[in-house]
């Protein structure tokens, strides 16, 4: 008959009356039918039909409209019904996969100028060959775990902004993020899958390890890395190093004091005897008897005033050289953790490093040439984005002026108020203070850079510590949204986030199966070398589910301020009865994940959600459907968690005290900031009052915000607001090369280039502090 | 091989820098980046609207008894 159809992408093709008594065929299959020949009559029937109506070329679409037509008229509902659930599920697919196909269209030909997708992670180059290939991969597993994995009623609530699951694209690969124990992990060495690495012996191997176990670690999940006893682990390195060059330089003195040729074999030979007789290693603090030891061996072979003399050398360089040795190693971790990537090369893995409690003259050490490291800047003076440093502050240790490491937290906040890092924890904000124990720094609160906070254990409350332990996944819930479909109406608010928090509870819980079942292999250095808790009594070929237990399953909130602007018209920061509510409903949240964490014997927990990828995406959503809303809706962005808005006039000490009560509630992480106006290294009291005020208001952890510019053309790093202060160019101007000249900036390498050959006026600041 | 910045002459002088941005640090989300470029566009805004807490009209003392 020579009829032709149109096929959805356009072409025209010859009808054939077979596929339709085909998919006829399998529609009725599909409800126990086995007639052919029925399916190719009403095939019949169809064509005739499209004839009847007088269509020369129909589409695809209306020839299906006609077969479901024929069917239902024809009194084969059952076979119509299922016809019609394929069709659907067809047009589904069709559309996912166009979608699909749009947005990879998208990411390898915008920029990530033109293409928010692309910045969904701040810390990704989206730019990159492998950062593009990192979003194919994500954005696929995205849709295919909506297609084929989530629950549909979790997929719903997720795409249209009820929820969030977070990390989504790696919900059926792996978990958040981890506290890695270094001192558990270094012991007898280690295997990075590719080789295996031995029990380091020099604080340069162990800080190159260290970096080395983050990277690893990285590579097994999705989330943050973090160290928790920084200090702790890295003083055994110091340790080693000092016995090193006190040997070294035992050998070198009795070179030149009792002017021997060859000292090594005297020099060595007191020092094994000497441990073997003392049981302990020469140390810094020289308060072990041990140099007392090895004077009077000297003594063997030299007079009381020749012996003073070695040990004094010894000391003093030995001392020096352990400086030196650690200051480098330091340094090296900062710029290896600000350029080493992870993730196929796309990124630099999201390192954290907790440190300030270690009161040993080697722990004071490591912390005192990390924090010059960071101060000194990378390679050109620039601010470092990794590690993010958390100073655990704590009274007794470094909070007060005759506290041991006091030097120390004055010292932190002095290198934040110039690189905004380290933000500072508080071990003595009660619900981190009641799991403390002295001397067990396993027991010291240690968060995650970004604010994850693991310590509580309802699956094994023997072990409430931080180490090896981290987040499996969270998801948040958009508080703005409950807000507004309620209309002003609190109770019906109450009962609607209920709703959000069962399905929650049921997605998490659906998820950590999934994760339940994978095994060690999939994990092969975070529970292949031991870092996850308990992994380590494992085999490759176990299941991970008993030992994940000891992670958290965290339910999150965005936006309270702009739930609290819908609900009563004012937020948290302008009232007090909203004040009131907000911590009313925070505090539901947290008992319904106390009574989770009870019934299932799990770790549920509340977060103030970090809100990475989400700061725009549920008001996007939102306002589209419920349009522009003051002071909820009409800026790009919901509040992050149970923030103060940004936008909001409020004093520093205000927005902490309102903040603090809901660190308390958020048992699963939290971060307050403060915005400081101008450059605050000139002002550290004001910032020593706001960090000791967070303290006294039971803030778990907090941070400074300031902002850090650099002209690359003069290094000045500073504020800078249109002009530079120091070479006085504006954006983009050039800076004539006298005036470098005359700033002491310009250095003269060849006739046609300049770059910028080290900062004078800020080099003349880097002193190590010493050390007391 | 790191990259230096071009000697150009501007009305006779010679200059250097022509060009070359600003570099501006900021904390979002818990993360430091080193350019706002890799904001997306929510962060972007909410980068725009800070403002700052003032840390002196209000000393330690006061600020408790208030």
């Amino acid at each position: 008959m020579g009829k032709q159809i149109v096929k959805r992408d356009g072409r025209k093709v010859d009808f054939e009356r077979k596929k339709i008594a085909d998919a006829i065929f399998r529609a009725a299959q599909a409800t126990g039918g086995q007639d052919y020949e029925t399916a190719q009559n009403l095939a019949a029937e169809v064509e005739k039909m499209l004839e009847d109506e007088l269509l020369c070329c129909p589409t695809v679409e209306q020839v299906q409209d006609i077969v479901e037509k024929v069917l239902v008229e024809t009194g084969h509902a059952r076979t119509a019904k299922k016809y019609i659930l394929y069709r659907d599920e067809r047009t589904r697919v069709r559309e996912m996969n166009t979608r699909l196909m749009k947005v990879y269209e998208d990411l390898t030909f915008q920029s990530s100028f033109e293409n928010d997708v692309k910045r969904e992670n701040a810390n990704i180059d989206g730019d990159t060959a492998m950062g593009t290939m990192l979003k194919y991969g994500s954005e696929g597993a995205k849709q295919f775990y909506d297609m084929f994995i989530l629950d549909p009623e979790q997929a719903k609530a997720h795409r249209e902004g009820d929820i969030h699951i977070h990390d989504m694209d790696f919900l059926t690969l792996t978990t958040t993020c981890c506290q890695i124990d270094l001192i558990k992990l270094f012991e007898d060495g280690f295997c990075t899958g590719h080789g295996f690495l031995r029990e380091p012996n020099d604080i340069r191997s162990y800080s190159a390890l260290a970096c080395i176990a983050i990277q690893s670690n990285q590579n097994d999940q999705h989330g943050g890395q973090s160290v928790p006893n920084f200090d702790y682990s890295m003083s055994k390195g110091v340790k080693k190093t000092f016995r090193r060059c006190f040997t070294e330089n035992l050998v070198k003195a009795i070179e030149i004091y009792l002017e021997q040729d060859d000292g090594e074999m005297l020099g060595k030979g007191i020092i094994s005897k000497c441990e073997i007789q003392t049981g302990v290693w020469a140390c810094m603090a020289g308060d072990n008897g041990f140099d007392e030891a090895v004077k009077s061996e000297l003594l063997n072979h030299t007079d009381e005033k020749t012996a003073n003399k070695i040990m004094h050398f010894v000391r003093k360089y030995a001392l020096k050289e352990v400086k030196r040795n650690t200051y480098q190693a330091m340094e090296a971790l900062v710029h290896n953790l600000n350029t080493m990537h992870s993730r196929a090369g796309a990124q630099i893995p999201f390192s954290s490093l907790n440190y300030g409690t270690d009161t040993s003259p080697e722990g004071r050490l490591v912390m005192e040439c990390l924090l010059m490291a960071t101060y000194d800047g990378l390679g050109n003076g620039e601010t470092s984005i990794f590690p993010i440093h958390i100073f655990k502050v704590k009274e007794g240790v470094n909070f007060n002026p005759e506290d041991p490491n006091y030097d120390l937290f004055k010292l932190a906040m002095k290198v934040s108020a110039k690189r905004m890092f380290p933000n500072f924890s508080f071990i003595d904000a009660p619900f981190n203070l009641k799991y403390y124990k002295p001397n067990h720094p396993e027991t010291e609160c240690a968060y995650m850079g970004c604010r994850t906070r693991v310590l509580g254990n309802v699956y094994d409350p023997s072990r409430e510590i931080v180490n090896g332990r981290g987040n499996l996944s969270f998801t948040s819930i958009n508080l703005p949204r409950i807000a507004i479909l309620s209309n002003g109406d609190v109770d019906l608010f109450f009962k609607q986030l209920d709703e959000k928090i069962d399905l929650v509870i049921k997605q998490l819980l659906d998820r950590f199966k999934i994760q339940s079942q994978k095994k060690v292999r999939n994990y092969p250095f975070l529970m292949g070398q031991g870092v996850w808790i308990d992994s380590d009594k494992l085999n490759p070929d176990d299941e991970v589910g008993e030992v994940l237990k000891h992670g958290t399953l965290t339910c999150g909130f965005i936006g309270l301020a702009e739930c609290l602007k819908a609900l009563i018209g004012v937020h948290h920061g302008e009232s007090k009865d909203a004040q009131k509510l907000g911590l009313k409903i925070i505090k539901h949240m947290r008992e319904r994940m106390d009574e989770a964490a009870e019934q299932y014997k799990l770790n549920f927990s509340l977060i103030a959600t970090p809100a990475e990828g989400l700061s725009g995406r549920f008001v996007k959503i939102d306002r589209k459907r419920y349009g522009v809303i003051e002071g909820v809706t009409d800026r790009d962005y919901y509040t992050n968690s149970f923030h103060v808005p940004v936008y909001y006039p409020i004093s520093a000490f205000e927005k902490i005290r309102i903040e603090a009560p809901y660190h308390e509630l958020t048992n699963g992480g939290h971060i307050s900031y403060i915005e400081l106006d101008g450059d605050p290294t000139n002002n550290l009291e004001a910032f020593e009052q706001i960090v000791r005020y967070m303290k006294e208001c039971g803030i778990g952890y907090g941070a400074i915000n300031h902002p850090i510019d650099r002209d690359p053309v003069c290094g000045y790093t500073g504020i800078i607001g249109d002009v530079c202060p120091r070479c006085g160019r504006r954006e983009g101007e050039g800076v004539p090369l006298e005036k470098l000249k005359k700033l002491g900036l310009y250095k003269n390498y060849n006739s046609t280039t300049i770059g910028y050959h080290g900062d004078q006026n800020e080099e003349a600041d880097r002193m190590p502090n010493p050390i007391g | 091989m790191a990259k230096k910045y071009q000697v150009t002459e501007v009305n006779g002088v010679e200059v250097v820098g022509e060009g070359v941005g600003f570099e501006r640090i900021r904390r979002i989300t818990g993360y430091l980046v080193g350019t706002l470029d890799r904001f997306n566009n929510g962060k972007r805004a909410e980068e725009h609207d800070r403002v700052k807490h003032d840390s002196c009209d209000c000393s330690l003392t006061d600020s408790r008894s208030a």
